[in-house]
């Protein structure tokens, strides 16, 4: 094969030069033998394996059908799935998003505010006395922003309806000043809201723990048969709704070490959800291969042991 | 449900004969084993992805999970089936006369044999483009590889084929298949 036409003889044949190209090419071919008889076996071989007949008989065919529609979908993995299904589900994932975004960062807003108003008042105001500056720039605080509170209350009301109750845990507000009617829920949920995600992912973690070392203590028996992961899928479905929950509280609590944690979890808690009753080997290593490649059972130990320590 | 089964059934008409026998000339004639794979991707399908991916995509899904099954039980033991097949190759009934039995049998021997001297990434290419005829674009979307690619292992795999092909032409025109 000499001449430099023959790799666009192939093209040409399957339809894949540009009309000006096979058009050169198919002058060409009037010239030269060379490839006239290269096209020509191309194609004798085209005949020869398009013309391969299968040995499946159609009576095998139906059977084959009729097992296949007769076995369980199973219906998580339409709900599990990562790609966004129709337009209005993504729009409206993204409604969401942004408005979980807005929530976060107006909250972070008026509490940055919040906090440089009461740094400038008590550099402003001096005293020989630190806690009646303070006490006082707090009293002060309330009639200076009142509009703050009074739309932080319904947020933070429907976040977490501890708050009134929890309030008296928190030693620096709690003897300053009675709070105002409606202002109360604005005090102080945060740290209360902050130990009890700590907790849940602590906890979280640690399940997730004991799931994925179970999950790798699954026996691969024989190289054919299915194996029984029951537990571990249900288990798993079980995780994987709080594991997005927690991953988004992490996301707007700005915790990037529990996040990027979260982040690694989920897909293989989705994959374990997503196996079958009885999957075949090669799905069960695949997903302990990269279990020990993310190395994530020793990184959900050490951050539940981190969180618990935190906590007390 | 009723009708995306009825879907279903149309894609599987439709497609489970061509990826038997894409299967078989991949795993180079093993006709049981190939029905086994082709069968365990449609389950999967319908398990797994059914639904979940637009129907016009479900063939080259089909085509992706088959070659993989295909790579996977090309790393186990080859010799396996073997015995298996020819057994049920040989016992399976025929419908034609005998002689044109031994012509369509010699033909695909010797297809398979030259098809199995070929990488398997340019033999999977080539049948995706001759047995099945995807576009190039289609055939890298398959296998996950580039058109550059595809472009190259084709005309690779139809010269090598070709080479062999004129070499063995005295044998394949006893068994009628001259060019």
């Amino acid at each position: 094969m000499n001449c430099s036409f023959t790799e666009k003889i192939s093209l040409l044949i399957d339809g894949e030069l540009p009309a000006t190209e096979a058009r050169e090419v198919e002058r060409h071919l009037f010239t030269c033998a060379e490839c006239q008889e290269l096209r020509a076996d191309f194609l004798n071989l085209r005949t020869h394996i398009a013309g391969f007949e299968t040995s499946l008989q159609p009576a095998v065919q139906n059977r084959d059908l009729k097992k296949i529609l007769g076995t369980e979908r199973r219906a998580p993995a339409r709900g599990l799935r990562w790609s966004f299904g129709t337009p209005a589900v993504a729009f409206a994932m993204l409604v969401i998003a942004a408005a979980i975004i807005g929530l976060v960062f107006y909250q972070s807003f008026n509490r940055s505010n919040r906090d440089s108003r009461e740094t400038a008042t008590a550099r402003t105001t001096p005293s020989p006395v630190p806690s009646r500056s303070v006490e006082q720039s707090r009293q002060q605080e309330p009639e200076a922003t009142p509009e703050p509170t009074r739309e932080q209350q319904p947020s933070q009301n429907k976040n977490n309806d501890e708050a009134p109750r929890s309030k008296p845990s928190t030693p620096k507000r709690a003897p300053v000043r009675e709070p105002k009617p409606g202002e109360q829920f604005a005090s102080i949920p945060d740290p209360i809201r902050a130990a009890d995600a700590q907790t849940l992912t602590a906890m979280h973690f640690e399940k997730s723990e004991t799931l994925l070392l179970a999950f790798r203590n699954v026996r691969l028996n024989e190289p054919n048969s299915a194996i029984e992961v029951g537990y571990e899928r249900k288990r798993a479905q079980q995780l994987v709704y709080q594991n997005m929950i927690l991953r988004r509280e992490a996301d707007a609590a700005g915790d990037v070490q529990i996040s990027s944690l979260l982040e690694s979890l989920e897909p293989i808690l989705i994959d374990i959800a997503n196996l079958p009753e009885r999957p075949n080997q090669d799905a069960v290593r695949v997903i302990r291969e990269r279990v020990e490649r993310k190395n994530i059972v020793p990184l959900l130990r050490v951050n539940s042991t981190a969180l618990a320590r935190a906590l007390d | 449900m009723a009708s995306e089964d009825e879907e279903f059934t149309m894609l599987f008409q439709d497609f489970y004969p061509s990826l038997c026998r894409f299967l078989e000339c991949l795993l180079g004639g093993r006709a049981p084993l190939a029905q086994d794979l082709a069968q365990e991707s449609f389950l999967q399908l319908h398990r797994t992805a059914w639904g979940t991916i637009p129907v016009g995509e479900a063939r080259f899904w089909l085509y992706r999970v088959a070659r993989n099954m295909a790579i996977n039980e090309f790393r186990k033991s080859h010799t396996r089936y073997r015995l298996f097949d020819r057994v049920v190759e040989v016992m399976s009934p025929r419908a034609r006369n005998p002689e044109q039995e031994y012509e369509t049998q010699e033909r695909k021997t010797l297809v398979l044999e030259m098809l199995q001297t070929l990488p398997e990434d340019q033999r999977t290419a080539l049948l995706l483009r001759e047995q099945e005829q995807l576009s190039y674009r289609e055939i890298g979307q398959v296998l996950n590889i580039s058109e550059s690619k595809v472009k190259v292992d084709i005309f690779r795999a139809r010269a090598s084929l070709r080479e062999r092909w004129n070499k063995v032409s005295g044998l394949s025109r006893c068994a009628g298949l001259g060019n």
